[in-house]
C-alpha cells in the first residue's frame, strides 16, 4: 500500500515538477500552500464579518446581500473563503499522507506529526462553523444532525437539538455563539499550527510567489465563473429532505445518518487515536542511527552546525574547558541523524596537519575519518582507462549503488549534505578521480528538509563552509533528482563522464605557445 | 520545457485540481428525507416527582435545626426517572428511562428524539409517568394527525404534552 503510495506520489511530483519547476511544485509545499490558504480565509473572513447580520432572519439575508448586491467585492471575498479553505482542506490531507509515505513521521518527527491531528479536527470544526452561519437547508441539516450528535455524548445534560425543533425554538443569540465559535476556533487552529512547526528550523510558511500568485489567479477565475452561494433559506419547520453537501468538510453527516452517533464518534475518535499512535507502531521503516556526537576538542564554537540543523537539535554552550570559548550542544530528543552537522563543521576538511581526520561534530555511524577512507578506497579499486567518478549519493534519493562501475565509485549515505565541500576540492586536487557528482532527493524535498538547499549554497559560496573557488566546476555535477529519477542521473553520469573524457583529450593537444610579438613603443 | 508550455500546463493542472474541488463543495446532493415522509420530533424537559415525603424533625435534631429554617422537616431531594412510550397507530415507536440527572439524580429530566414518519393520517399515543409512586402512565395524549410529506411536527411537554 505504501508502495503505491509512494509510486503515486513520486508520479505527481515528476509530472508538477515538469510543469511548475521544482521550485514552485506545489507536492513539495502542501504545508506551506496550507499556510497560505488560512491567510485568504482569514483575510476574506474579516470582510465578510463585517456585512454578516447575527440574527435568524439576518444571516441568510447579510450573505444574500454580500453574494448578489455585492457580486464584485463580497461575493469574490465569499468565493474566496469558501474555496480557500477546501483547498486547505485538500493540501492539509495530502500533506497528512504524503509525509506518512515518505515516512516523515516517526522518530524525532513524531511531534510534528502528533500535533498535527489535533489540527484536523479545528479545521473540519472551523468549516463546519462557517456553513452553519449561512443558515440555509445545508445549515439546517448541520445544525440537527450535529445536536444529535453530540447528545448522544453523557456530557450533554439538556440536549441541544432541543434549541432547533422548529423556528420557535430558535434564538438569534445562537448566532452570537456560532459567530464567536468560528473566530475562536480558527484562532486556536492558527495556535495549533505554530505550535506544529515549532520544531523546524526555517518552517516554511509561504509558499513560492508564483505558486502563490497562481493559485490565487485560478482562485479568481473559479469566484468569477462558480461563485459560491448559499442555499434556500433554513426553514425547521420544514424537515431537509435533499442538500447539497460540500464532501471535502461535510463527509462525517452521512456517516452519523448510516451509522448514528455512536459508531461514528467511535470512528472518528478511533482513527484520530490510531493516526495519533503512527510514529510509535512497528515498521518496516529504517531505524534512526545514533545521535550526532560532538568532540570539544575539535570544536571551535563557529556555530554552523547551529545554522544548519534542519530541526533544532543543536545549540551552543559554554566550552568545556577553553574559557571564553563555545561549543555545540546536541539534543537526543531532537537529533535526526542526518548528518548534516557533520558536513557543516569546518574541521571536517581533510587537507588538515592531523594524523588523523577528526571534526567537531560527527554522527557515529557515519564518521567523516570513515567517509574519507571508503572514498580513498573505492576510488583505488577503480580499474579503467576512463575518467573516473565519485558519485555520491543519498539514501533517501536516486540509487546510486546501482550505478558503480569500473570507473565509477559510488557511496550512499543517510543525506549528501554530509559530504564537506573540502571533500571535492581534496578528490579532485589528490586526482582521485576526475569528477565528482552529487546527488541526492528531488530539488525542493529533501528528506532532512534542507539538505540541497544548504549544498547549492556552499557551491555557489553564499554559504559557509564553502566550496573553493579553485575547485574547477566543470568537474562537479550536482543533481537532485530524487529515486524516481535514478535512470536519469545513470544517463547524466554517462553524460558527464563523455564530456570529462573530451576535456581530457582535449588537455593531451599541446599547448600552442602563441607568438609574442614585442611592440616598440619608440 | 518551454516556457509557454509550461504555464499552459499549470493552467491544466490548477483546472484539474478547483474545478472537481468547486463541484464537491455543493455536489452530488444527499437525500437526507425519503419522498412521502415526514419528521416528528419528541423533546420533554421535565422534573419527575420527588421520591418520599418530607419527614419532621424530631427529638435531638429538632434543638439543632438553624434558627431560620421555616419548617422543621426534612425533604429527600432524588426525583423521579421519566417513562416515556411513543405509540403510533397502536406500534410502539419508542420507550424509555430517563432518570434526573446529577450526583443525587435531583435535576431535570430531559430528552429528544428524532422520527422519521411517513405522511398522512395517524393516531399518535404519548405515555409518560413520571412519578415512581403511580401505577402505569400518568400523562397521556392520543391523538389523530394529519401530517404533510417533510412536515416537522413536535410533541413538547409543558403541563401536559401537546403538538406543535
Amino acid at each position: 500500500m505504501k508502495m503505491l503510495l509512494k509510486r503515486g506520489f513520486n508520479w505527481l511530483d515528476s509530472l508538477f515538477s515538469k510543469a511548475f519547476t521544482p521550485a514552485w511544485n506545489p507536492m513539495y509545499q502542501l504545508g506551506a500552500l496550507s499556510f497560505f490558504y488560512f491567510w485568504i480565509v482569514a483575510v476574506t473572513g474579516v470582510y465578510l464579518f463585517i456585512f454578516f447580520e447575527t440574527s435568524i432572519s439576518g444571516a441568510h439575508d447579510s450573505m444574500e446581500y454580500i453574494s448578489v448586491e455585492q457580486w464584485y467585492l463580497g461575493g469574490i471575498m465569499r468565493s474566496f473563503h469558501r474555496y480557500a479553505s477546501a483547498a486547505m482542506g485538500i493540501c492539509a490531507t495530502l500533506h497528512l499522507v504524503r509525509e506518512y509515505t515518505m515516512d516523515r513521521y516517526s522518530g524525532v518527527r513524531w511531534f510534528s506529526w502528533v500535533s498535527g491531528v489535533p489540527l484536523l479536527w479545528l479545521l473540519f470544526a472551523s468549516a463546519i462553523g462557517g456553513y452553519w452561519l449561512v443558515w440555509d437547508i445545508q445549515a439546517q441539516y448541520i445544525a440537527v444532525m450535529t445536536a444529535e450528535w453530540f447528545d448522544w455524548l453523557p456530557i450533554m445534560v439538556d440536549p441541544m437539538a432541543s434549541n432547533f425543533l422548529n423556528e420557535s425554538t430558535l434564538s438569534d443569540r445562537f448566532f452570537s455563539l456560532l459567530v464567536f465559535l468560528h473566530i475562536g476556533i480558527p484562532l486556536t487552529l492558527l495556535l495549533g499550527m505554530f505550535i506544529h512547526i515549532k520544531r523546524i528550523t526555517g518552517a516554511r510558511t509561504n509558499p513560492a510567489k508564483g505558486l502563490a500568485a497562481g493559485t490565487a489567479l485560478a482562485m479568481l477565475i473559479l469566484s468569477l465563473w462558480q461563485p459560491a452561494l448559499s442555499q434556500a433559506p433554513a426553514n425547521l419547520d420544514v424537515a431537509v429532505t435533499e442538500v447539497g453537501l460540500d464532501w471535502i468538510f461535510l463527509n462525517p453527516y452521512p456517516l452519523i445518518s448510516r451509522w448514528g452517533p455512536g459508531q461514528t464518534w467511535a470512528f472518528l475518535v478511533g482513527l484520530s487515536t490510531l493516526l495519533t499512535i503512527v510514529p510509535w507502531l512497528p515498521s518496516k521503516r529504517l531505524q534512526q542511527a545514533p545521535v550526532a556526537v560532538v568532540d570539544p576538542d575539535n570544536c571551535n564554537g563557529c556555530g554552523w552546525c547551529l545554522a544548519d540543523c534542519p530541526y533544532e537539535a543543536v545549540s551552543m554552550k559554554e566550552h568545556d574547558y577553553k574559557k571564553g570559548h563555545q561549543q555545540s550542544v546536541v539534543d537526543p530528543n531532537l537529533c535526526i541523524s542526518c548528518g548534516i552537522c557533520a558536513g557543516a563543521c569546518p574541521s571536517s576538511s581533510p587537507f588538515r596537519h592531523v594524523d588523523e581526520l577528526t571534526t567537531g561534530i560527527s554522527i557515529p555511524g557515519f564518521h567523516i575519518k570513515e567517509l574519507l577512507s571508503l572514498t580513498e578506497k573505492k576510488l583505488a579499486e577503480l580499474s579503467t582507462d576512463a575518467p573516473r567518478i565519485m558519485l555520491y549519493g543519498c539514501d533517501h534519493g536516486s540509487v546510486t549503488g546501482e550505478l558503480a562501475t569500473d570507473s565509477i565509485a559510488s557511496i550512499s549515505m543517510p543525506c549528501t549534505a554530509l559530504v564537506p565541500p573540502a571533500f571535492i576540492d581534496y578528490v579532485l586536487r589528490k586526482d582521485l578521480a576526475e569528477g565528482v557528482m552529487i546527488s541526492g532527493c528531488c530539488e525542493g524535498d529533501c528528506h532532512y528538509r534542507l539538505g540541497n538547499e544548504w549544498m547549492d549554497q556552499s557551491f555557489a559560496q553564499e554559504r559557509m563552509p564553502i566550496l573553493r573557488a579553485r575547485v574547477p566546476r566543470d568537474k562537479v555535477r550536482l543533481r537532485w533528482l530524487g529515486v524516481q529519477g535514478t535512470k536519469q542521473l545513470g544517463r547524466e553520469v554517462a553524460q558527464f563522464q563523455a564530456q570529462l573524457r573530451e576535456d581530457e583529450s582535449l588537455d593531451v593537444v599541446p599547448d600552442i605557445v602563441p607568438e609574442i610579438v614585442e611592440v616598440s613603443n619608440g | 520545457m518551454d516556457k509557454a508550455l509550461r504555464y499552459l500546463g499549470q493552467a491544466l493542472l490548477y483546472t484539474l485540481f478547483f474545478v472537481p474541488l468547486a463541484y464537491i463543495t455543493h455536489e452530488p446532493e444527499l437525500r437526507h428525507l425519503e419522498e412521502g415522509m415526514a419528521v416528528l420530533k419528541v423533546a420533554v424537559r421535565h422534573a419527575g416527582e420527588v421520591i418520599g415525603e418530607c419527614k419532621p424533625i424530631e427529638g435531638k435534631g429538632f434543638g439543632m435545626r438553624p434558627a431560620d429554617m421555616a419548617r422543621p422537616e426534612v425533604c429527600p431531594r432524588e426525583r423521579s426517572p421519566l417513562q416515556l412510550e411513543l405509540r403510533i397507530d397502536g406500534k410502539t415507536l419508542y420507550r424509555e428511562t430517563v432518570p434526573a440527572p446529577g450526583l443525587h439524580n435531583d435535576g431535570v429530566s430531559s430528552m429528544h428524539r428524532r422520527f422519521n414518519v411517513p405522511a398522512g393520517s395517524h393516531n399518535i399515543q404519548l405515555l409518560m409517568n413520571d412519578d415512581v409512586a403511580v401505577e402505569g402512565y400518568n400523562w397521556q395524549l392520543d391523538q389523530d394527525i394529519q401530517l404533510q410529506p417533510a412536515q416537522v411536527m413536535v410533541a413538547r411537554f409543558k403541563e401536559g404534552f401537546n403538538l406543535q
